[in-house]
């Protein structure tokens, strides 16, 4: 039972594409399990289609629809083929990226990161935190996104479980805990850059170089 | 005289069934124009904005016979095709600054349930109904916020009025459509 989505105006964004790369994949990676942000996603698809006809036409080239007829008689580019599942262990929209070892930071703390190759700025990792420990009590810069993978954890706000998906602003702050039966596994990406003062560069700074 | 959504899927219906080119035609002419000012608005210039245009309505003649009339609007499809190759070129911008291969933009393969297709079905005559009622404010705002990659601030510098009043516009924009679903779902 899914009870924590992302934001419509985040579901908006991702429908519009929009959404910055790292973010779009956590959402993604959430959307694959939750039909309800699916079916919200849809809607705004929608949107995006009312507006197209609602737009006034611009003037095209008076040879426009033979220059598309040539695309479509010419051989079609050759589509790279889908690349292979990488990690089947992870939910669907994951697999196909390359993902790093885990890192030690401290027992019951290590994290990896997960690379998009179209999108080489974009900050993903997956964090994975021992039963009963705490996150280091942090604020973000920009939109946050967490999606749970396995296990559960708390903060002042609710508690998170495994196809949750955490938003968090920038004016958050907050210490979660995760519960104590068990580790909790999750994917997260910072809206942008990553940036020194937010709590996972602070965390990383030292760790990769940046 | 205006182009209804089931001349729309009439027209898509030809082209997949029989490659009919004056079917094609007058999709061409409803979405090209239309998609190629809705991406300059979106924040393409206008030779890329008529380049994906075309692209997109080369792709509406290849996957034809994958659009599925129960998912939704033509217009709908059109847009996700268009997004889609706008996500895909920006990928390949980015891939060619640091010369590596770009994984192709895919959306997550769930194959619709069937209670989730009954839904499509209505989904984008609501959606219309819904956008019908936002005050023009509100559908300048919407479409701003969300169809272009201007950020809030930038927009309200544009439209003259403060931060506060683009993203209250927005929230009550949002609201309202939200509602409208909701309430005939």
């Amino acid at each position: 039972m899914i009870s924590h989505h992302p934001s419509d105006d985040s579901l908006a964004h991702y429908a519009a594409g929009n959404l910055g790369a790292g973010p779009r994949l956590v959402l993604a990676t959430h959307l694959s399990g939750c039909p309800q942000c699916r079916a919200r996603v849809r809607s705004f698809e929608a949107v995006g289609g009312a507006l197209i006809d609602s737009c006034a036409p611009a003037d095209l080239p008076a040879d426009g629809l033979e220059r598309v007829f040539r695309l479509i008689d010419a051989p079609e580019p050759i589509r790279p083929v889908a690349p292979v599942a990488l990690h089947p262990e992870l939910p669907e929209p994951l697999r196909r990226y390359p993902v790093g070892r885990w890192r030690f930071v401290h027992p019951g703390f290590r994290w990896r990161r997960v690379t998009l190759p179209e999108a080489p700025d974009a900050n993903v990792i997956m964090l994975r935190v021992g039963a009963g420990q705490k996150v280091p009590q942090h604020t973000h810069t920009g939109t946050e996104y967490t999606q749970v993978l396995t296990g559960a954890f708390s903060d002042s706000f609710g508690r998170y479980r495994a196809g949750d998906c955490v938003e968090a602003d920038e004016d958050v702050d907050h210490q979660p805990v995760v519960d104590p039966d068990g580790e909790c596994i999750c994917l997260a990406a910072v809206d942008g850059r990553l940036r020194l003062d937010s709590w996972i560069g602070r965390m990383l700074q030292p760790l990769i170089g940046i | 005289m205006d182009t209804t959504a089931d001349d729309m899927k009439l027209w898509l219906t030809a082209v997949a069934e029989r490659q009919d080119r004056d079917a094609f035609a007058r999709l061409y002419r409803h979405f090209a124009p239309r998609l190629a000012s809705f991406l300059e608005r979106s924040g393409l210039n206008g030779a890329e904005a008529e380049e994906v245009a075309q692209e997109a309505l080369a792709t509406v003649w290849r996957r034809a016979s994958s659009y599925d009339p129960r998912q939704g609007a033509v217009s709908t499809w059109v847009f996700t095709i268009a997004r889609n190759l706008r996500i895909d070129r920006a990928r390949r911008a980015a891939r060619a600054s640091v010369g590596i291969r770009a994984i192709g933009h895919e959306e997550p393969q769930v194959a619709p349930s069937a209670e989730e297709t009954s839904l499509a079905a209505e989904r984008d005559a609501r959606v219309r109904r819904a956008m019908a009622t936002l005050s023009p404010e509100q559908a300048t705002v919407l479409r701003l916020s969300f169809f272009s990659e201007k950020p809030h601030a930038e927009i309200a510098r544009e439209l003259c009025i403060p931060l506060g009043t683009v993203k209250s516009r927005t929230r009550l924009a949002m609201a309202k459509i939200r509602a409208l679903l909701e309430q005939e779902s």
